[in-house]
Formats: structure tokens, C-alpha cells, sequence
């Protein structure tokens, strides 16, 4: 019996062990999702490119955004003139497709995968700017997107 | 031969009330359906063929089937319906055509010799412009009973054809119009009841010395058994041509990462909108394309273009294919082909700038088929209605 009680004491102890580190895995991996992920990558290539780097700025993404270039490709001055002004709204492409909203709280899944946001922000920067987009214009434009 | 009697002109004579059959039933059936069916096609084909196609399809598939049942009747059809008594023979359509000019033309049992000649140039005209109408169908819209067998070049030269030929058969039907009138008018020939009643006044019929076999309740039968013998094997053999696969369209599967990576600012466009060449092009040049910058990694790019080297205009041979795809313009936009403009220079730039079409270059918000490449005219859907 004795050994019994303490096997099965042991095994109390295992199954809330695990299910601790089930808890602590769930909000460990909350904490760090994909956004999360890419958003560290473009906070450590900015740090690497420029030292005084101190965190992206939601309302720099927002200027980024609205922002009328004019420098890129004459038909899209701006992220707007596709997006809208309004992310939380329907784009429409030049051909006439409509585009998913931008804001992170609609959409989110636009922005888990660095690949898609790299396919992107490689085209719609140059169409727009006329150049790449700088590591912190990217964090920052995303950051603006998650504050929506 | 028997030249006599029956089929002279004759003075006319009066016994009202009294009737004898002339036309038989199932020839003023064909008559009166060919009336409906041919003002269809007439009007479907000179005003809008494109937006009318369906009908005009339909109404050309019902002639067929009338005319082919003429045709095999004036072989055994009842006496004034068969050829061997049309009077064609060319000193008695002279004679006829005096006898008009100076007013003494007779009432005719059956066509008279100048209206027997229009009926041979209306059932000659009609049957090409069946044949050219079905041949172009086939070759040019790959749809019909000869879609599996006919090129576009061919189905391009027969509606040539059509279109001539559509003149020649409108002046013969007018012409053909212009003697019911003259008999009915000018001359007092009942011969628009004829054609409905199928009877003259009997005082004709004893005049001409008529000596043809009378019509029977028999031609009846017998017209319309034949009737639906032509009918039932035309549609039967009609549809089992129509489903084989047409000439020159196999419909393919769009691979994923082409539907995907040029689906993302624009429908994937059905690869027999270019040549191979063209869309080798297009993928060296996405960092400016039409305007935006569609750049792809080098391995997606390689994937896409090994699908357009093997599926491009060239593997095509349906309308789109020969008239936007394989036409290459300087800017390289489809929109600026001559039959694209041609083809859209009527819809208003309101209609494409409504939000659920939003640009020329959606098709389609128009053509439901475009996704697999046909285009056909009958799966054209302008929406109306939201304007922005």
C-alpha cells in the first residue's frame, strides 16, 4: 500500500510538472509569434545598420503609409493609392483585384510568414519609393499595421 | 415529263365558298416556322450576333432541321411541293414575267414559274448560309457539331460566306415577299390564305385542268413522321458531334504556382492570351510590369516559364488565341489589340470602372470562361448595376 500511495504520489507530481510546462510552452510560444519573429529580424538588421536604433515607431509606419512618394513607379505614388487610406478596408489592385485589409486585427495572417512580407515589401517599395524599404521602415510599417 | 395543265397560269374564276387543298399541311408547317425561326436569325444575326449568339445559334440549328426536311419533301411531299412540278423551265418564267407586266398573269397552283425560281434561290442560299453558319461556328468559336473537325482559319473564311451570302438570302426573301404582295395586291390571288388554309378556290383548281394527285390526309402523316425522323437524328447526331473535344482547345489545369504568383494583382490569365515567346518576355521583365514592380525569386520564375514555354498561343486555336494572343502590340497589352478595342469599343468606361470589375484587364468580371480560356460569346455578363 505505502508503495502504492508513493507511486502514486509521484505520478501527481509528474502530471503537474507536465502540465506546467505544457502552460509555460503555450505562453512562451503566445509571446513569440510569427509577427513577433520577423518583427525581431528587422529590429536586429536595423540595430546592425544603425546603432542608435530604439524600437519602431507605430506612428513613423503611419506617416510611411500615407505618404505620397512619388518616386516610384508613376501609376502608385503611394501605399494608399491601392490600400486606401483606411487598412482596415478592402484594397483594389490597378487590374481591378481587391486586396485584403491591411490591418493586423483583420488580417493578421498577412504578416506570419517573412517570405510573403519580403515578396512584398521587395515589390510595393520599389513600385512606390523607387528603392528598398530600410529594415526600420519595415518594422515600423508593421508596427503601425498591429496597432489596428 | 408532264408539262401540261396542272401548273399553267389560269383565268381566274369565281365560286366562293368552295376550296380545294393544295399546299399540304406539313409544307405550310415548314413555311410558317421557317418565317419565326428565319426573322430570329435575321434579326439576332444583323443587329447584335455577339450578345444574341445563343439565339441566333438556336434559331440557325431549327432551320437546319427545316430546311433538311424540305429538302428530303420535295421528293416525296404532295404534287406542288415537289420539284420535279416547280416551273423553271426558262420560256414560261419569260412568258410569266410579260403576262406581270401587262396584267394578265393567272393565278398559279403552286409557285408560279418567276416564284418557283426565288424558292430554288432561297433553299439554295439557305442551305449555305447553314452550312458557312456551322462551319463557322466550328472553326471560329469551337462550338457545334463541327467544333472537333474545323480550324479558326476555316471557320473565319465560311462566316465570310455567311455574312455575303446573309445579303443575297435578305434580297431574295424580299424579293420573294414582293411577289406575295404583287399576287395578293395587284393581281387579287388569294395566295396568303393559301399558305395558311392551304386551299384555292375550287373554280381554279377545275380551270387549270388540274390533273395532280390531290393532297390526302396521308402527305400528313407521312410529312410528319418524316418530320420527326430529320428532327430526332439531326439533334441526336448534332449533340454527339457537339460533345467531342474541339479542334485545337483541350482544356487545361492551371499549375499552382502560376495560378498563385500571377493571381495575386490580377486573375492567372489563361496561358493562350501569349505566345511562349510573349510570356518569356513578360517573366524577364516583372520588375517593371505594366507599371508595378512584380519581381519573383528566380526559382518561382523558373517553374512559371517552364508551364508558358510548353502552353502559349501557339498550342491554341480558338478566337482568342489567334486574335490576342498570338498578336503581339508594342506596349505588349492585350487591351491594345485591334480586336480587343474592336470588340469593346461599345462598353462604356463606367462599366469597368464599377467595383466588381475595377479595370479593362479583369476579364473575368465579364467572360466566366476566361479562367479555362474560351471566351465564348454566350458566357459574356456585362454586371450592371454598381457603380461606384
Amino acid at each position: 500500500m505505502t508503495r502504492n500511495r508513493s507511486m502514486s504520489a509521484k505520478n501527481i507530481l509528474l502530471q503537474a510538472t507536465m502540465a506546467v510546462s505544457l502552460g509555460l510552452f503555450t505562453v512562451g510560444f503566445a509571446a513569440a509569434s510569427p509577427t513577433d519573429d520577423i518583427l525581431a529580424g528587422y529590429a536586429t538588421e536595423a540595430s546592425a545598420l544603425d546603432s542608435s536604433f530604439d524600437g519602431f515607431s507605430a506612428e513613423r509606419g503611419r506617416t510611411l503609409f500615407v505618404t505620397e512618394f512619388g518616386t516610384g513607379k508613376e501609376d502608385t505614388p503611394a501605399c494608399t493609392t491601392c490600400h486606401t487610406n483606411d487598412p482596415t478596408q478592402l484594397g483594389e489592385t490597378r487590374a481591378g483585384k481587391s486586396i485584403d485589409p491591411m490591418a493586423a486585427s483583420i488580417n493578421l495572417e498577412r504578416y506570419f510568414e517573412l517570405k510573403q512580407v519580403e515578396k512584398w515589401f521587395g515589390r510595393n517599395c520599389k513600385s512606390v519609393i523607387g528603392r528598398e524599404c530600410t529594415p526600420i521602415e519595415k518594422g515600423d510599417f508593421i508596427t503601425f499595421m498591429l496597432t489596428l | 415529263m408532264n408539262t401540261s395543265a396542272p401548273t399553267e397560269e389560269i383565268p381566274r374564276a369565281d365560286q366562293p365558298g368552295q376550296t380545294v387543298a393544295v399546299w399540304d399541311l406539313p409544307l405550310r408547317f415548314f413555311h410558317w416556322s421557317m418565317v419565326i425561326v428565319g426573322v430570329t436569325a435575321a434579326v439576332t444575326g444583323f443587329l447584335a450576333p455577339t450578345w444574341w449568339l445563343d439565339i441566333h445559334i438556336l434559331s440557325g440549328y431549327a432551320i437546319s432541321i427545316l430546311l433538311l426536311f424540305r429538302i428530303i419533301w420535295g421528293l416525296m411531299g404532295s404534287h406542288y411541293s415537289r420539284y420535279k412540278n416547280f416551273i423553271l423551265y426558262p420560256p414560261k418564267v419569260i412568258a410569266h414575267i410579260r403576262n406581270l407586266i401587262d396584267r394578265s398573269a393567272g393565278p398559279s397552283l403552286g409557285h408560279n414559274p418567276v416564284g418557283a425560281w426565288v424558292i430554288v434561290g432561297l433553299m439554295f442560299s439557305l442551305s449555305l448560309m447553314v452550312l458557312s453558319g456551322l462551319i463557322g461556328l466550328g472553326g471560329q468559336e469551337k462550338l457545334g457539331p463541327f467544333a472537333f473537325i474545323l480550324s479558326f482559319e476555316t471557320g473565319v473564311r465560311a462566316l465570310s460566306v455567311h455574312e455575303f451570302f446573309s445579303w443575297a438570302l435578305l434580297f431574295l426573301v424580299l424579293t420573294h415577299f414582293m411577289g406575295v404582295v404583287v399576287e395578293q395586291r395587284v393581281f387579287k390571288h388569294p395566295v396568303i390564305s393559301a399558305m395558311v388554309t392551304g386551299d384555292v378556290p375550287v373554280g381554279d383548281y377545275q380551270a387549270a385542268g388540274n390533273q395532280a394527285a390531290p393532297v390526302t390526309k396521308k402527305h400528313t402523316t407521312i410529312g410528319a413522321a418524316l418530320f420527326v425522323l430529320v428532327s430526332t437524328s439531326a439533334i441526336l447526331i448534332g449533340i454527339s458531334l457537339s460533345n467531342k473535344p474541339a479542334f485545337g482547345y483541350t482544356q487545361i489545369a492551371l499549375p499552382e504556382t502560376y495560378a498563385s504568383e500571377c493571381g495575386d494583382c490580377h486573375d492567372a490569365y489563361h496561358p493562350s492570351l501569349r505566345t511562349s515567346a510573349a510570356w518569356k518576355n513578360i517573366l524577364g521583365t516583372l520588375e517593371d510590369h505594366f507599371g508595378e514592380d512584380a519581381s519573383l525569386d528566380d526559382a518561382t520564375i523558373q517553374e512559371i516559364a517552364h508551364f508558358t514555354s510548353q502552353q502559349g498561343a501557339e498550342n491554341f486555336d480558338t478566337e482568342v488565341s489567334h486574335l490576342v494572343g498570338r498578336v503581339d502590340t508594342e506596349s505588349r497589352r492585350m487591351t491594345d489589340t485591334a480586336f480587343w478595342k474592336k470588340r469593346h469599343q461599345d462598353i462604356d468606361d463606367t462599366i469597368f470602372a464599377q467595383s466588381s470589375v475595377g479595370s479593362k484587364v479583369n476579364c473575368n468580371a465579364c467572360h466566366s470562361d476566361a479562367p479555362i480560356g474560351r471566351f465564348d460569346d454566350s458566357n459574356i455578363h456585362i454586371p450592371q448595376g454598381n457603380l461606384p
